[in-house]
């Protein structure tokens, strides 16, 4: 992957050649071996007025000619051009593929992204914070969520992020600076939000077979699954069955518990998200995730590590690219390569990322699961 | 010359209303399962072509589920601070989103009683008042 950040400099492609080069070299692949393309993203279409991301990127590897595949599924771009590249080669049509998430969001200083212009909530003011500020409020009245509970949060991924060389922010935050920091919508505040980024993640994925002729250390993808929302109108919004969907599904298919997670990285565009997919993902039960990152069991040196990368929080949050950067973590931490954030052996690691509000629900949500055998 | 206003969105409510018209909400209903749709759908996602839609007026009367002051500007040009939330429509059993209005926007609090108007929501670059639905308290 690239460094998370601010790359005015730098093109989608230039971003996104890095990331497919690094990917390359990293499994000593060569260009031509790559037999399909898949490629997230999800605002060049809106913010750069480029379409067809995948064929500019891969071309710039020396990669065409065979299928590639754009994959737009909001936040859960680059993990659902995983998933699609994981059907390839699990389904028998490919045994190796490139998946890649490429984005550009930063924009100037205060302005908030104007996407999802046509729907109705967004043109009656409804904004990305506010969403979550309103699940952030049902959740402190329904459980007794506090603010602080919220602010560990940004706390722990912005302490996290300082230990990553590959994160948008390398600053610690205490709670205090996390609560005071400018009020965005009521109790989310600046710090409580991830930012704006620049930034492309890749990942070589193959069959079983061709691992043995490659000079990778491989990592097993033992559950990839994606779900979409229902829109139940009427739902309780401190939890999204979408993702509670997803994960049970992705535990089935792995014959896993989440006890048998040693790592996770979650989708924390908000403070509060990271608190819900605690509970979602079943790492504690419904209502007691702020008690989870009270006890410290989400740290570095917890019994369950969450977003050791940093998160969306500190680490950035390229939209389309964000999916993959999460599962490049996982593989990084389950080979023992993370650096000075680097975990004591895990084996066992999950992704989860969702995309695209629609009618207070989520459109889409994937899981994955990775083993090191 | 373009007319002074534009709808937020076609079909969600009269305007301008008639003579002693109150404003409501235009929804439809799926006459096999009962449920509810706002804005209106084409189709009930569960009964497919086994129900029929029905046109309703939903009840102009509903209840704050959550709520939320925003305190920077919408990028569509609503300025801050504003408050906004779903409602829950009891009559209807239907709970929609919804900006809030005539009160301090930090006054809006899960479980009050809140009422339907219509109103502007903000202008566009042409000048145009774009008009939507928004809560008020019920005093």
């Amino acid at each position: 992957m690239t460094q998370f950040g601010k790359h005015p400099a730098k093109s989608l492609r230039s971003l996104g050649l890095e990331a497919c080069l690094n990917a390359l070299r990293d499994a000593s692949v060569k260009p031509k071996e790559i037999q399909a393309g898949y490629c997230g993203n999800a605002l060049a279409p809106a913010l750069q007025g480029e379409t067809g991301v995948g064929q500019n990127v891969f071309w710039e590897v020396g990669i065409s000619g065979i299928p590639i595949v754009n994959m737009e599924n909001a936040c859960a771009s680059g993990s659902t051009a995983l998933r699609e590249g994981w059907m390839a080669v699990a389904g028998g049509f490919h045994d190796m593929v490139i998946i890649a998430g490429v984005e550009k969001t930063v924009m100037p200083k205060g302005t908030m992204l104007n996407v999802g212009g046509g729907e109705l909530e967004t043109q009656l003011g409804d904004v990305f914070p506010g969403y979550f500020s309103l699940i952030a409020q049902k959740h402190m009245e329904k459980y007794g969520t506090t603010r602080e509970q919220l602010a560990k949060v940004s706390v722990k991924n912005h302490f996290n992020g300082t230990l990553n060389p590959y994160a948008q922010f390398q600053k610690l935050l205490t709670i205090e600076e996390v609560l005071n920091s400018p009020m965005i919508a009521d109790p989310l505040t600046l710090y409580s939000c991830c930012p704006n980024s620049d930034g492309a993640a890749a990942l070589i994925l193959c069959s079983r077979e061709k691992t043995r002729n490659i000079n990778g250390r491989p990592v097993r993808i033992a559950a990839s699954v994606l779900t979409t929302g229902t829109y139940d109108n009427q739902r309780d919004i401190t939890g999204w069955e979408v993702e509670q969907r997803a994960a049970q599904t992705a535990y089935q298919m792995a014959s896993l518990g989440p006890e048998d997670m040693d790592v996770v990285e979650v989708h924390d565009a908000f403070t509060i998200s990271e608190i819900v997919h605690y509970e979602g993902l079943g790492l504690c039960p419904p209502g007691e995730g702020g008690r989870l990152i009270d006890e410290g069991a989400t740290e570095l040196s917890g019994r369950i590590p969450v977003n050791p990368s940093g998160g969306l929080l500190s680490k950035g949050h390229p939209v389309g690219a964000s999916g993959v950067a999460q599962v490049v973590e996982i593989v990084w931490q389950l080979r023992g390569e993370a650096g000075k954030r680097q975990l004591t052996n895990p084996r066992i690691g999950l992704a989860q990322i969702m995309g695209g509000n629609k009618e207070g629900d989520t459109r889409a949500c994937t899981v994955h699961i990775l083993i090191k055998d | 010359m373009d007319q002074s206003w534009e709808l937020v969105q076609e079909g969600l409510f009269d305007y301008p209303l008639a003579d002693r018209q109150r404003p409501a909400l235009l929804a439809n209903r799926c006459n096999k399962c009962g449920k509810t749709f706002f804005p209106k759908r084409n189709l009930c996602p569960d009964c497919f072509e086994d129900g029929n839609l029905e046109d309703i007026l939903l009840d102009k009367r509903g209840i704050i589920y959550a709520s939320t002051v925003v305190h920077v500007t919408s990028p569509v040009g609503i300025k801050a601070p504003y408050a906004y939330g779903y409602v829950e429509i009891p009559k209807n059993q239907v709970r929609i989103f919804a900006l809030f209005t005539g009160s301090n926007p930090l006054s809006f609090i899960p479980g009050q009683e809140v009422e339907l108007l219509v109103e502007t929501v903000r202008e566009n670059n042409r000048g145009q008042k774009i008009i939507g639905y928004k809560f008020k308290l019920i005093s």
